[in-house]
């Protein structure tokens, strides 16, 4: 990672944004403060003025001298000054000096206004009134602004040292927060170039199990397991069309070699003929089998999908296939009760499943034997059985029986493509279903099941 | 002797067809376009087409088969197509076609499906009673009697004969059977079908001396009067 990588990550740009607006916000609030507290300052000392003015004006020339001097000695920080001036603007008494003759008499009378007086070089703010008093005297009563300059200069520090902090604070959590994304994006990155290069076992690295990022990856995660596991079978298919279609070749070849070095009759040629007829419509027939388990797992048959009431497919299966049971001597057991199981679904691809089931169970089920075949039907889930008293399938081989041309050990010379599993298990998965094999002791019992609440996986 | 016209733009796929059709007594004409296809079928009374699904050149199997309706030619359409999906076809026979065939396909059971098409065209069977030498079906009381004698039957054995006995003389494929009389659409005949036959065909014929139901090696079957 890059330092210059930083400001091009989201999580950067997020906190740089979220901070940006929080320090917007803040200047806004104290800026709000600080008008509201100064108006009410200002509210304060003109009433105080408005108050002295009133009280000056009831006095009588006695009391007014009087208050005036208690008050200039109290008050000798000149806080509040108070001074008296003659008619043309010059100090006769108080504590408040320096003040301009013009000042005095241009002022309002009994209004309060702003004033600055300089004195010892220092600029110092006021807020006053005039009044005349008695003898025509101007009586000016102030009040000094400092207190309220004094709170100006601590709202400006407190505002200038917390935005400071903050600012800090956020550019160093932005920081870390891109950082760990460029992080982690760069793990990703990494992983998906050694996919990319043909590891296709590589995973891409997980965190937890919740922040956002890791949901994505868990989902990447789950999409290149599918894609392996389609490779995987892709590379299995091409090995066993190679390996189960030369054998009919090799018969079909072999007998028309024979036929070209011993046949010598009509006839001889006509039973070759015939014999490379039936091994080519063997050959086709896997062709076509692998064809439609394609053309199943392709999804486009589910545009035809309608209503489809399992119990009557499988009514309709069980009666195509009693009479082969009959032959062999197995009894074929189905007791539809009346029930129903409504799914969409395409009828001929569900009786092409469920009479696959039901054939290899009759295939592989001894004379004498039974298979039975059941309809679950609850609210939660959808889905029929077919369970045989054969030899059953070894544990380790059930999940590879539904593989293409996947023959178990004590089948591999019964007739067939070895593809019936593979198509049942398509038609299940278009259809939304599992394919779950169990014990049904003796025997095997094969289910195919929906849970209701699932959809089908979209195309 | 029944023309065909083949519209097929593969030339050895067209070639096979009209050999095999050929053989089977047919009169082929083969176009290797829709284009050409429709001229042809507009200037000729053909008694049935062979229409493949997929043809280059913008006028496609669908497209010539809408035109052809449209011009108020109603010889029997057979499509051919590489598609099996239950919509395509549902496509095609809404389109105005007769009968839908998925590639690979078999050819007896081509020349089976044409010789049914063009019976069917040649008029509609109203019938109440099927009669096939000594054999009779009365569709009304679903009864079947052989010489005068009733024969019990299943009521999927009942459909079966029927379908036979209404194609007396032709061969019926295992396929064809399958749809017919159970009605779903298998792209695979089974031979579990052989099993119905062979019932059926015991309780036509229990001492195995007049047999009625012969089968067809490698296509099918054929319901003949025994002679």
């Amino acid at each position: 990672m890059r330092l210059t990588d930083l400001p091009g990550t989201t999580s950067f740009r997020l906190a740089l944004l979220f901070l940006l607006l929080f320090g917007t916000a803040s200047l806004l609030l104290f800026g709000f403060l600080y008008h509201e507290t100064n108006g009410y300052l200002m509210r304060m000392a003109d009433d105080w003025l408005q108050r002295e003015q009133v009280g000056f004006a009831q006095m009588d020339e006695a009391a007014f001298f009087d208050r005036l001097r208690a008050h200039v000695i109290a008050d000798s920080a000149a806080e509040r000054p108070f001074s008296l001036f003659d008619a043309s603007g010059h100090r006769i008494a108080g504590n408040l000096l320096g003040v301009s003759p013009n000042l005095v008499v241009s002022a309002p009378l009994d209004r309060p206004f702003d004033f600055a007086v300089v004195t010892n070089g220092q600029t110092l703010d006021y807020r006053g009134m005039i009044h005349r008093g008695p003898l025509g005297n101007l009586l000016l009563i102030a009040q000094s602004a400092s207190g309220a300059d004094r709170f100006d200069a601590v709202l400006i520090h407190a505002l200038l040292v917390g935005g400071a902090v903050t600012g800090l604070l956020g550019l160093f959590g932005a920081a870390i927060a891109g950082a760990d994304a460029v992080r982690r994006i760069d793990a990703v990155t990494d992983a998906t170039q050694r996919i990319v290069a043909g590891d296709l076992s590589q995973r891409l690295p997980v965190h937890g199990r919740t922040g956002d990022l890791d949901r994505l990856v868990h989902v990447i995660n789950g999409m290149l397991d599918e894609i392996e596991r389609l490779i995987q079978e892709v590379k299995g298919v091409c090995d066993s069309i190679a390996h189960d279609l030369r054998t009919p070749l090799t018969r079909l070849l072999a007998g028309l070699e024979r036929a070209r070095r011993r046949a010598r009759s009509t006839e001889d040629f006509a039973t070759a003929i015939e014999d490379a007829s039936v091994e080519t419509r063997a050959v086709l027939r896997t062709f076509s089998a692998m064809l439609r388990i394609s053309e199943v797992e392709s999804g486009a048959r589910r545009a035809g999908f309608k209503s489809v009431d399992l119990a009557q497919v499988v009514t309709d299966v069980v009666e195509f296939y009693e009479p082969l049971a009959d032959e062999k001597g197995i009894s074929l057991v189905w007791q539809p009760d009346g029930m129903t199981a409504t799914l969409p679904g395409d009828p001929s691809l569900l009786f092409e499943a469920v009479g696959n089931l039901i054939d290899n169970a009759i295939k592989f089920t001894p004379s004498g034997g039974h298979v039975e075949v059941g309809i679950l039907s609850d609210p939660r889930c959808i889905g029929v059985e077919v369970s045989d008293t054969g030899p059953g399938i070894p544990i380790e081989e059930r999940n590879a029986v539904s593989r293409r041309f996947y023959r178990l050990e004590q089948s591999r010379n019964a007739p067939g493509t070895g593809l019936g599993l593979a198509l049942v298990s398509a038609v299940a998965r278009l259809h939304g279903m599992d394919l779950v094999i169990t014990d049904a002791n003796p025997g095997c019992r094969i289910t195919l099941v929906r849970t209701t609440s699932e959809q089908p996986d979209g195309i | 002797m029944a023309r065909i016209l083949v519209v097929e733009d593969d030339t050895q796929t067209a070639n096979e067809i009209t050999a095999a059709l050929g053989d089977h007594g047919f009169a082929a004409d083969a176009a290797s376009t829709g284009r050409e296809g429709l001229l042809k079928a507009a200037a000729e009374p053909y008694d049935a087409i062979v229409l493949d699904r997929m043809l280059p050149g913008g006028l496609d199997g669908l497209g010539v088969l809408t035109a052809l309706r449209a011009a108020g030619i109603e010889a029997p359409v057979l499509i051919l197509s590489a598609l099996s999906a239950v919509d395509e076809r549902v496509r095609g026979l809404r389109a105005g076609g007769d009968d839908y065939m998925t590639k690979p396909f078999d050819f007896l059971e081509l020349t089976a499906r044409l010789d049914i098409l063009l019976r069917r065209h040649a008029g509609p069977q109203r019938e109440t009673v099927l009669r096939v030498g000594r054999l009779e079906m009365d569709l009304l009381k679903h009864t079947v009697h052989l010489a005068g004698k009733p024969v019990d039957l299943l009521p999927r054995e009942f459909r079966l004969l029927e379908y036979l006995m209404r194609h007396p003389g032709q061969v019926v494929t295992r396929t064809m059977l399958f749809e017919e009389v159970w009605n779903y659409h298998y792209a695979e005949p089974t031979n579990v079908i052989d099993v119905h036959v062979s019932k059926l065909r015991r309780k036509l014929d229990p001492d195995n001396n007049r047999p009625m139901i012969h089968t067809v090696r490698g296509a099918g079957y054929m319901l003949r009067a025994p002679d």
